[in-house]
């Protein structure tokens, strides 16, 4: 065990080849988060808020010394059909893609892909004109 | 600051600016929405395509699209402008909600498990109240 801890501190590549079963208190909502139950073995975001904290550079290397709170921003679909959740830090900007976990709140989820829909960047008279003029 | 560079030919889908179409400093192809890698981490460039993967929306209610590179795999944003395609940037944003990950009718009781109303309209009218 004494060897493995020396690996996981020094090995920069650790976390991507071992998984990482740690259990964490959400910083933002509070939840209990555990590793089980996420059908992955990298558990890298709450599963009520979706909310992540800053600590990788490159995916699991932990070298990061951002460590601010990474909001989920929107999601898109992987060539493999699976859903990934795009996060961006708080502090530095920083956006990055993480997938799903299997008990991720499926509502967040798609409020998170309706949001969008929600705003009025595109105005909805706009779309309908479109839609209006395809038809004919 | 991000570097813009005049895009004169998109390299992902060939669209050209028009003629009568002001040069505006484009960071992206407004047909495809596509744009050029130009850094990476270390200050080298990377060249690959970027790809837009989905839109967000800011505090103040402007749009971003978000870029991922094809040949590194970061992620970039890039402010949405007005002569952005309406279509393509509409087709982005209902993709996922083209492939959840979950039967879409899950949502229907999740909803009623919320005290909503979440029928998907399949039984609109002879729903008996309870």
């Amino acid at each position: 065990m004494n060897r493995e801890n020396k690996k996981r501190k020094y090995d920069k590549r650790y976390y991507r080849t071992h998984p990482c079963t740690d259990a964490f208190t959400c910083k933002v909502c509070g939840w209990p988060v555990v590793s089980a139950g996420a059908g992955s073995s990298h558990r890298n975001h709450c599963p009520n808020c979706l909310s992540s904290i800053h600590l990788d550079n490159e995916p699991g290397d932990r070298q990061s010394g951002c460590h601010g709170r990474m909001d989920p921003i929107g999601v898109w679909v992987r060539k493999n059909g699976e859903w990934a959740i795009i996060h961006r830090c708080r502090s530095c900007g920083k956006v990055c893609s993480n997938r799903t976990a299997a008990d991720d709140n499926p509502m967040k989820l798609i409020a998170l892909a309706m949001r969008p829909f929600g705003s009025s960047g595109i105005p909805a008279a706009k779309i309908q004109q479109m839609v209006v003029s395809m038809e004919h | 600051m991000k570097k813009y560079r005049k895009i004169n030919q998109c390299p992902s889908c060939g669209w050209t600016p028009s003629k009568n179409q002001e040069e505006l400093p484009r960071d992206h192809c407004p047909n495809c929405l596509c744009g050029i890698h130009h850094e990476t981490g270390d200050g080298l460039e990377c060249g690959g395509i970027l790809e837009p993967v989905s839109v967000w929306v800011k505090e103040n209610g402007h749009w971003e699209v978000i870029q991922r590179c094809q040949l590194c795999g970061k992620m970039e944003t890039a402010e949405m402008t007005k002569e952005d395609s309406t279509i393509k940037v509409l087709s982005i944003i209902a993709k996922p909600l083209a492939m959840p990950p979950f039967p879409i009718e899950r949502l229907e009781d999740l909803t009623r498990m919320m005290g909503g109303q979440g029928d998907l309209g399949k039984r609109g009218g002879d729903r008996n109240e309870p």
